[in-house]
């Protein structure tokens, strides 16, 4: 068990295991939302979730509830969901608009950037004790950015920027936005919610996994060795077992880690797809981008793209989830499609099809994963074996500019990857 | 037209008519008799649980789940698979249904309003019980003896809460 902080913590993590506490720890949980959620930065939300001015969203970051607004001058903030007099908890709907935050408390009366605008009954403050509009306002956090409209925030004025920290995950986010012939995202279309009785990091892990889907999914798919065709006018489903019922690799598509913990999966294969609903958004993209340019944003190099901590994006079928720590042993994720904006809307409406299928709470899909990461939290209780064990790899290439590592499919090494990172940001001071 | 009484009575008789059908219809999901269940929606059949109270478009806003027959047969097919491993081990499950109200048939539509209420629980051995609830609004079609179900759509009562994984259908 965790004794004190920092040096303690690397016995837990070696090149190939990490030990059962980093799952079971509630000191560890603890310590994770401090040292990882707290000081460095975490995907909030996407700025077309507030667009117009008084906007706002309820959201955590680790344990901490906060709230993202759009001001009446059009910035986006993040503010501590907290009254500055008593720390009640200000804004109680998950969403919505208000001119100004009320505390149900004493009245206390928040501008959308957070600052105190009046304060009721004052005269019960005299001179020298007046409460200041800054300092016992709800509070800004302290850095917060935006790539593409989407925000993250970092409670913590130390340490690198947003783009150093992702690196060339920004790409991610910029083709993204490429793929919309009006070259702009926005979240659309609600959200699906689901949890698990199972650690975070289970559902981080799992979105570099291109090991289990043939033995986890297998009940999804077909006699021909297929999952269901998702998307109208696709060829078939994801290959899962070849003839005679032999697993089919997922090594050619590849894996990759990259610095501060974050990972893509793929490249996949160039889409193949020959509805008049893809063809009406090629010929969009065309006008937009030109034949070559359109090649290229339709051959998707990644899979599920890791931000880590807390956010993975899909490219594929466009939508970001978002991974809500709640306690060592339980983990809400929130999934948001996403709106290429001027592509047909029938896509968008293929989009949700397809989503409501692979990524609801009742899902085909979905459902095997979380019932993955809870039993890997019931395993862990026994203490035969105190570690599990990603030692899988295969050949890799390092690209120097931008420090990613690419591995065959079913390599380990994007978890590994993640091991070392969440060592370093648990292992500060 | 008739006696008043006899309106009265053909409410009746159709309204208990389409409480056996319904009885008849959540009964097989408990029973696990699946395909049977799936045969009693039209062709164009369409069964739906919103993620969102008051979600009236199934196309814009993502849901629980929205199946045509196809993804019927997909997702209950897959309740067969002997290494379903969220289902392993299954779900027991009961239905109830109650306050069934039949719309007047409108002479000129194909299909008619029926709404009512259910309570389901869902027993996983190992895993605790779980209950479900909220309001059943169907379109049905008369067919010969009995109906066929033009559109089930099911509103939890929770719809937009965060759940644990849910396998069987409402």
């Amino acid at each position: 068990m965790l004794e004190s902080g920092g040096g303690d913590l690397s016995r837990l993590v070696t090149d190939t295991r990490v030990h059962r506490d980093v799952f079971h720890d509630p000191a560890i949980f603890e310590l994770e939302m401090e040292r990882i959620f707290a000081r460095g930065w975490v995907y909030v939300g996407h700025a077309s979730q507030v667009p117009e001015p008084g906007d706002f969203l309820c959201t955590r970051i680790g344990a901490q509830p906060v709230v993202m607004t759009r001001h009446s001058d059009g910035a986006v903030h993040v503010l501590y969901n907290r009254c500055g007099h008593r720390g009640v908890k200000v804004v109680a709907e998950e969403q919505g608009n208000a001119r100004r935050f009320v505390c149900m408390y004493h009245g206390w009366t928040y501008d959308t950037n957070g600052d105190l605008d009046f304060v009721t009954q004052p005269e019960g403050y005299p001179e020298g004790r007046e409460p200041d509009r800054v300092r016992d306002g709800m509070g800004r956090i302290a850095r917060v950015d935006r790539i593409c409209g989407f925000v993250f925030a970092n409670l913590s004025a130390e340490g690198p920027g947003l783009r150093d920290w992702l690196g060339a995950n920004v790409f991610c986010l910029e083709d993204l936005a490429a793929s919309a012939p009006d070259g702009e995202v926005e979240i659309a279309g609600g959200v699906h919610r689901y949890m698990y009785r199972g650690n975070w990091k289970f559902q981080i892990d799992n979105l570099s996994d291109m090991y289990h889907p043939a033995y986890s999914h297998e009940s999804s798919s077909r006699p021909s060795g297929r999952q269901f065709v998702r998307r109208k006018g696709d060829k078939g489903g994801i290959e899962f077992f070849e003839k005679r019922g032999r697993v089919k690799s997922m090594d050619p598509l590849g894996v990759s880690a990259l610095p501060n913990g974050h990972s893509w999966q793929g490249g996949l294969p160039r889409i193949e797809n020959n509805s008049d609903i893809h063809r009406d958004y090629v010929a969009r993209l065309e006008a937009r981008h030109g034949r070559e340019r359109t090649r290229e944003i339709l051959t998707k190099t990644r899979h599920n793209v890791i931000f880590y901590p807390n956010m993975a994006m899909q490219e594929l079928n466009p939508h970001i989830r978002v991974i809500r720590p709640v306690a060592a042993d339980l983990t809400e994720i929130f999934v948001y499609p996403i709106r290429l904006k001027g592509a047909p809307e029938r896509m968008f409406r293929e989009q949700i099809r397809i989503l409501n299928g692979t990524h609801s709470a009742s899902s085909m899909v979905q459902t095997d994963d979380v019932e993955a990461f809870a039993r890997a939290q019931q395993g862990l209780a026994t203490t035969g074996n105190e570690w599990i064990l990603l030692a899988r790899e295969g050949p890799e290439t390092l690209d120097h500019n931008t420090g990613r590592v690419r591995s065959i499919g079913t390599s380990e090494v994007a978890m590994r990857n993640h091991y070392a990172t969440w060592l370093s940001l648990m292992s500060r001071g | 037209m008739g006696n008043p009484g006899d309106a009265a009575l053909a409410e009746l008789l159709v309204t208990r008519e389409v409480e056996r059908f319904l009885i008849r219809e959540v009964g097989l999901l408990d029973d696990r008799r699946f395909e049977d269940w799936i045969a009693l929606f039209a062709e164009d059949g369409t069964y739906w649980a919103p993620a969102k109270i008051d979600q009236d478009d199934p196309w814009e806003h993502v849901s629980l789940f929205f199946d045509d027959r196809e993804l019927m047969t997909t997702r209950l097919a897959r309740l067969r698979h002997p290494r379903v491993h969220a289902q392993i081990p299954p779900s027991r499950t009961s239905h109830a249904i109650g306050n069934v109200l039949v719309e007047p048939p409108d002479p000129e539509a194909r299909s008619f309003a029926v709404s009512a209420r259910f309570v389901m629980l869902d027993y996983r051995p190992g895993h605790g019980q779980r209950s479900f609830g909220g309001r059943y609004d169907y379109r049905l079609v008369r067919a010969g003896a009995s109906f066929l179900i033009a559109s089930k759509k099911a509103t939890l009562l929770n719809c937009d809460a965060v759940h644990e994984a849910i396998s069987i259908p409402f």
